[in-house]
C-alpha cells in the first residue's frame, strides 16, 4: 500500500509539473516534450489505479501518433512562440476567472453529491466491475455489445473527418510524374527493347 | 456470444442512409471525378427512398439499443421534414457546383453524412446519442462550409463556424455531465424522473442552461448567433442553402425533443430561456437585415428571426406549441428552397452575383422567376394568404393560449418590421431600374423546386390542415 | 525485520536479480548478434568480414565497445544539449525494458502483464522519440531529415504491425504473450493460419526497426548516417545497441506470435527434452538470420515506395485480413473460450 501511495504521489507531482512546464517551457519543441512527459505519467496513474488498458491505448495514442505529429509540425513550423506568448499577460485575467468559474462548478457538482439530496438512480450509477473479469474484457464486452451504437457512430464520425481531411488538402497537381507500379511490371522485353540493324556508315 | 442483437428495425432508414453513403463513397473513389454528376443523383434517390423507409416504419413508439435510440411520429415527421429538405437542396446546387468547378463527389456523400447525423440526432434518446448525432452533422457541415478551399471566403467560413461549433460542443458537454452528476441518467427518461421526484436542485438548472446554450447555438439562435451571417456569406451558396434548410429544422427538433422529454417537467424554468432567446432573435432577425446589401447575409438574418418565430411555439410548452413548431419548420424549410433556387440562379458572364441590387430588372428579364421569388418573399414576411403567414398563426395562437401575450405581440410587432426588407426586395426586383440579364438559369431540377416551392406556399391555404393534423399527431406523441 | 524482509525487500532484490540477468542475457546476445550480422553480410559480399580479434574475430565487438567508450563526447557547437544526450539513453531504455514482458521460456518472464503485447506495442512506439529529438536536437541538416523520415515512416508502419497483433489477438482471445504462446501449444503455429500477417508483420518489422531495404533514415548514400551524424563515442554506441536490441525484441516476438515461443517444432520424444530457452533462441536467431539476409540482398527503397507499400498495400490488406480472421472465426465456431468469458461477466443486453 505504501509503495502505491508513493508511486501515486510520485507520477502526480511529474503529471503536473510537466503539464505546468508545457505552458512555460520557452522552447516549443520543449513543450512537446513535456507534453509527452505529462502524458505517460497519466498513463502511470492509470496503471496504479488498475486499469493498464486505458493506460496503454493512452500510450499508444497519444505518446505514440498524436504527440509525433504534432512534434512534426512543431519541428517543420518556424512559428516564433515567444512572439505569441506576448499577449500572455493581456488575457491572463480572463483565463484565470474562467479556471475559477470552471473549479467552483466542479466543486458545485462535487459537493451537490456529497451533501444535497441525490436521486436513487446516482447511487446505483457507478456499478462495480466484478474483480474477476480483466478490464480489457470488461471494456470490449461492453464496448461491443450494449454501447455498440455509440461505437458505430463514432466510427462514422471519424469517417467524416477523414473525408473531410482529404478534401480540403488533397489537390491533383497538374506535371506531376507519379510512378505506375502495374505500368512498369505489365512492360514487356517488346516494348521495352528495339533491335535495329544499321548498316555502317548510314547512321539510323 | 450470449448476448442478444438489438432490435434494429426502428433504425433501417438510417442504417439504409449509412449504407447508402459508403457505397456511394466507394463509387466515387474508385470511379474517379467524373462520376460527381451521378453519385449526387444517386444520393438524392437515396435520401428519398430513406425517407419513404422512415414513413414506411410507421409511427408507433419504439426504442433501441437500451433507450438510446427512440422512433416515434415526432421523429418520423421531423426527419421527412430533414431528408427531404436535404435532397432538395442537392438538387438544386448541380448547376453551381458544375459552375465553379466544385463537382466533387464528396459532396453529395458529405450531405448523406450530415443528414445521416440529423436523422440520429432527431432520434436521440440520451445525451450520449444526441452528442454523437449533433457531431456526426456538425463536421460534415465544417467541411462543406469550407469546399470552395480556394476561396479564402469560405475557408474563414468553415474556420469559423468549426471553432465556434467546437466551442458550443465543449458547452454542450459540460451541461451534459453537469446532468449526469446531478441526475445520475444520461437518457431522457431519466434525466425527466430525477427531475420530477424533488425539489430540482441547482446543478440541474446549471446543465440545462448549458445544454440550452449549445443547443441555441446549432439552430443560430440570439445571442448565440454570430457564426451565422459570416458563415451564410462564406460558404458556397449551395451549402449555405443546404444550412438555412435541414440542419436548422433538425436542430430545432432536437430543441424540442430535450425540452420536452428530458425536462418537461421543468417548464418554468426553460420557458423563461426559450422567452428571452426567442424575443431576441425575431428582434434582431427583424432589425439587423434592414441594413443588408447582400442576399446571402440577408437570409442569414431571416433565418435567425425564423428559429425565433419558432421557439415561440416552444417557448408556449402545448401540445399546440409544439405542433406550431412543426407546421413552422415544414413551411420554413419548403420556402427556402425556392428562395434558394433563385438566388442559385443569379448568375452572370463574369460569375456569381450577391447583391440585391442585381436583382433588379428580374420582373422584365425573367417574369416567371420573378413572380415566384415575390410570392416566396410575401411568404417569407408571413402576409396573408401565403403559407408563411400560417405557421405564424398557428405558434402565435399556441403562445397566446399558453397566456404568453406579450411574446405573442412582440413576435407581431417584429414580422411587420420584417416584412420591410422582404418586400424591399419584390419592390427591387419590379420597380427599379432593370440591371443586366442573368445568364440562362435553373436546370430542370432547379425549375421543378422553385414550382413545387411555390406552388406550396400559395396552395397551403387550400388545405392547411392536412399538414397540421400530421404535425399535431407527431406532436402528441411527445407529451 | 525478517518481515520488512519477506515482504518487501526480498521481492524486490528478486526483481533485480530477474531484471539483470535478462539484460545481461540480452545484451550478450546482442553483442553476438552484431557479429552474426557482420559475418552474414560479409559472406553474401564474398568477404571474410571480422577475422581478427580474437578466434574467428569473435572479440571483435567487445573491442569496438571499448573503442566507443574511451573516445572523446564531441558536443557540436549549437546542439540542445538536454535534448541531445536524452535522445540515445531513450532509444536504448526503451528498447531494454520492452523485454520486460516477453517470455523466453515456459514461465521465465520478468513481468506477466495480462495487457502484454500492447505493453511492447505502447514502448516500441515511443521509440520514435529518441531518433526524432536527435534530429532535432543536433542542429543540423543530415539528421533533421533523417529524424523526420524515421518518424513518418515508423508511425506508418505502427498501423500495420497493429493490426497484424489484432488477428493474432482474435484467435487466441488474451493480451497476455505467455497465453498466445499457450494457444499455440493447443493448435498450430500461427504462422500457418494466419501466413500473409506473418509477412506483412515481417517486412512492418525492417520498416519499424529502420533496416534495409528500408533503412532511409539513415541512408549513407544521401543523409550521411542520418539522425546518429553528429554523435560519437557512448552516446553512438547506445544508439547502435538500442537499434539491435530492437530488432532482437521485435524477432522475439515474431517467434512469440507466430512461431510457438519456447514450443518444440513437434512435441516428440527428443525435441521436447531441449529447454524451452533453447527453442526460443534458436528461432528469434533464426529470424534475426533473415533480417540480416535481407540487409545483404535487397536494395534500398524509394521514400514513397515506402510509403506506398505500408499505406496502399499492407493497410487494407490486414484490415482485410482482420475482417476474414473475425468472419472464419465466428462463421466455425472457433471463437477461444467465449462461454466462460460471458459466463464471468454475465454481460449482455
Amino acid at each position: 500500500m505504501m509503495v502505491a501511495t508513493t508511486a501515486f504521489y510520485v507520477f502526480a507531482a511529474i503529471t503536473i509539473a510537466a503539464a505546468f512546464m508545457v505552458i512555460a517551457a520557452r522552447n516549443p519543441v520543449h513543450s512537446v516534450l513535456y507534453l509527452i512527459l505529462a502524458f505517460f505519467n497519466a498513463a502511470a496513474l492509470f496503471v496504479l489505479i488498475g486499469a493498464e488498458f486505458l493506460a496503454m491505448i493512452l500510450v499508444i495514442v497519444y505518446v505514440g501518433a498524436v504527440a509525433v505529429l504534432f512534434m512534426f509540425v512543431v519541428m517543420m513550423l518556424d512559428i516564433n512562440f515567444t512572439e505569441l506568448r506576448e499577449g500572455v499577460l493581456q488575457y491572463l485575467p480572463i483565463g484565470a476567472l474562467v479556471g475559477v468559474i470552471l473549479v467552483v462548478e466542479v466543486l458545485l457538482v462535487v459537493g451537490g453529491i456529497a451533501v444535497g439530496p441525490l436521486s436513487p438512480d446516482v447511487a446505483a450509477a457507478p456499478a462495480p466491475m466484478s474483480s474477476d473479469v480483466e478490464n480489457t474484457r470488461a471494456l470490449g464486452q461492453l464496448l461491443y455489445t450494449q454501447y455498440i451504437y455509440f461505437f458505430q457512430i463514432a466510427g462514422l464520425i471519424l469517417l467524416v473527418a477523414m473525408i473531410g481531411a482529404i478534401v480540403l488538402t488533397l489537390r491533383q497537381r497538374e506535371g506531376v510524374r507519379k510512378q505506375s507500379i502495374a505500368a512498369q511490371n505489365a512492360r514487356t522485353r517488346e516494348d521495352a527493347v528495339e533491335l535495329v540493324d544499321i548498316k555502317p556508315g548510314s547512321g539510323i | 456470444m450470449m448476448t442478444t442483437m438489438p432490435d434494429l428495425s426502428p433504425l433501417y432508414a438510417e442504417l439504409f442512409l449509412a449504407g447508402a453513403a459508403l457505397v456511394l463513397l466507394m463509387l466515387g473513389v474508385f470511379r474517379g471525378e467524373q462520376s460527381a454528376r451521378s453519385i449526387s443523383g444517386f444520393a438524392v434517390i437515396a435520401l428519398i427512398a430513406t425517407a419513404g423507409l422512415v414513413l414506411a416504419g410507421g409511427g408507433e413508439t419504439v426504442t433501441t439499443f437500451g433507450g438510446s435510440f427512440i422512433s416515434d411520429q415526432f421523429a418520423v415527421y421531423m426527419k421527412v421534414v430533414s431528408l427531404l429538405g436535404a435532397a432538395m437542396i442537392l438538387v438544386i446546387s448541380g448547376p453551381y457546383m458544375q459552375a465553379e468547378k466544385m463537382d466533387r463527389f464528396e459532396y453529395p456523400v458529405l450531405i448523406l453524412l450530415a443528414t445521416l447525423g440529423m436523422c440520429l440526432m432527431i432520434s436521440a434518446n440520451d445525451l450520449i446519442a444526441l452528442y454523437m448525432g449533433l457531431e456526426l452533422q456538425s463536421l460534415a457541415l465544417y467541411v462543406i462550409a469550407a469546399f470552395k478551399r480556394n476561396s479564402q471566403r469560405s475557408t474563414e467560413a468553415g474556420l469559423k463556424y468549426f471553432v465556434l461549433g467546437a466551442l458550443s460542443s465543449g458547452m454542450y458537454l459540460y451541461g451534459a455531465s453537469m446532468l449526469y452528476g446531478f441526475t445520475g441518467s444520461v437518457g431522457f427518461e431519466g434525466i425527466a424522473q430525477s427531475a420530477a421526484a424533488a425539489e430540482v436542485s441547482g446543478g440541474v438548472v446549471i446543465g440545462l442552461v448549458f445544454v440550452a446554450a449549445a443547443l441555441a447555438f446549432k439552430i443560430s439562435a440570439v445571442p448565440f448567433h454570430m457564426w451565422t451571417p459570416d458563415v451564410y456569406e462564406g460558404a458556397p451558396t449551395p451549402v449555405t442553402a443546404f444550412f438555412a434548410a435541414a440542419p436548422k429544422a433538425a436542430g430545432v427538433a432536437l430543441v424540442v425533443r430535450v425540452m420536452i422529454d428530458a425536462f418537461g417537467t421543468m417548464g418554468p424554468q426553460w420557458q423563461q430561456i426559450m422567452i428571452v432567446v426567442s424575443i431576441l432573435s425575431m428582434a434582431l432577425g427583424a432589425f439587423a437585415a434592414i441594413g443588408q446589401t447582400n442576399i446571402k447575409r440577408l437570409m442569414a438574418y431571416s433565418s435567425i428571426g425564423h428559429m425565433g418565430y419558432a421557439l415561440v411555439g416552444l417557448a408556449a410548452g402545448t401540445v399546440e406549441g409544439i405542433t406550431g413548431v412543426l407546421v413552422y419548420m415544414a413551411i420554413y424549410v419548403v420556402m427556402n428552397g425556392g428562395v434558394w433556387v433563385c438566388i442559385l440562379s443569379m448568375r452572370r458572364a463574369e460569375g456569381m452575383v450577391e447583391n440585391i441590387d442585381d436583382l433588379a430588372g428580374l420582373a422584365k428579364n425573367n417574369p416567371t422567376m420573378a413572380f415566384a421569388l415575390a410570392v416566396l418573399m410575401f411568404s417569407l414576411a408571413g402576409i396573408p394568404p401565403m403559407a408563411g403567414f400560417f405557421g405564424k398563426f398557428y405558434v402565435f395562437m399556441a403562445a397566446v393560449d399558453a397566456g404568453l401575450i406579450t411574446l405573442a405581440v412582440i413576435g407581431l410587432v417584429t414580422s411587420v418590421v420584417g416584412a420591410f426588407y422582404y418586400i424591399r426586395i419584390v419592390k427591387v426586383i419590379y420597380m427599379d431600374e432593370p440591371a443586366a440579364a442573368f445568364d440562362a438559369p435553373a436546370s430542370g431540377g432547379m425549375r421543378v423546386v422553385l414550382l413545387g416551392s411555390t406552388a406550396f406556399t400559395i396552395l397551403f391555404v387550400v388545405a392547411p390542415s392536412s399538414l397540421v393534423e400530421v404535425a399535431g399527431k407527431a406532436a402528441a406523441s411527445l407529451f | 525485520m525478517l518481515e520488512l524482509w519477506n515482504d518487501l525487500l526480498w521481492p524486490l532484490l528478486w526483481q533485480v536479480i530477474l531484471i539483470l540477468a535478462l539484460t545481461v542475457g540480452v545484451l550478450l546476445y546482442v553483442a553476438y548478434a552484431v557479429y552474426a550480422d557482420r559475418k552474414i553480410w560479409a559472406a553474401v559480399q564474398l568477404r571474410r568480414g571480422p577475422n581478427v580479434v580474437g578466434p574467428f574475430g569473435l572479440f571483435q565487438l567487445f573491442a569496438d565497445f571499448g573503442k566507443n567508450l574511451i573516445k572523446e563526447v564531441i558536443v557540436p557547437a549549437g546542439v540542445n544539449k538536454g535534448i541531445f544526450f536524452i535522445a540515445p539513453m531513450l532509444t536504448f531504455v526503451l528498447a531494454v525494458v520492452g523485454w520486460a514482458v516477453i517470455p523466453v521460456a515456459d514461465g521465465m518472464v520478468v513481468a506477466d502483464l495480462n495487457v502484454g503485447i500492447l505493453y511492447i506495442f505502447a514502448i516500441s512506439s515511443m521509440g520514435v522519440y529518441g531518433i526524432i529529438m536527435a534530429g532535432w536536437a543536433s542542429n543540423s541538416k543530415y539528421p533533421f531529415l533523417g529524424g523526420m523520415r524515421a518518424a513518418a515512416q515508423m508511425v506508418s508502419y505502427e498501423v500495420s504491425i497493429g493490426l497484424v497483433i489484432v488477428t493474432v489477438l482474435m484467435c487466441v482471445g488474451s493480451l497476455n504473450l505467455t497465453e498466445i504462446v499457450y494457444a499455440q501449444a493447443e493448435g498450430v503455429w500461427f504462422f500457418i493460419p494466419l501466413f500473409p500477417m506473418f509477412v506483412v508483420y515481417f517486412i512492418s518489422l525492417l520498416a519499424e526497426t529502420n533496416r534495409p531495404p528500408f533503412d532511409l533514415p539513415e541512408s549513407e548514400s544521401e543523409l550521411v548516417a542520418g539522425y546518429q551524424v553528429e554523435y560519437s563515442s557512448t552516446p553512438y554506441l547506445l544508439f547502435m545497441i538500442g537499434e539491435y536490441i530492437n530488432i532482437v525484441l521485435l524477432c522475439s516476438l515474431c517467434t512469440v506470435l507466430f512461431f510457438g515461443g519456447w514450443l518444440p517444432p513437434l512435441d516428440i520424444a527428443p525435441l521436447n527434452w531441449i529447454p524451452g530457452l533453447v527453442w526460443f533462441v534458436l528461432k528469434t536467431s533464426f529470424f534475426f538470420f533473415l533480417v540480416s539476409m535481407v540487409k545483404a540482398m535487397v536494395p534500398r527503397y524509394r521514400y514513397d515506395q515506402l510509403m506506398r507499400l505500408g499505406w496502399k498495400v499492407f493497410l487494407p490488406l490486414s484490415l482485410l485480413w482482420v475482417a476474414i480472421t473475425g468472419g472464419v472465426l465466428i462463421a466455425f465456431d472457433l471463437l477461444p473460450d467465449p462461454v466462460a468469458v460471458s459466463a464471468a461477466t454475465g454481460a449482455g443486453l
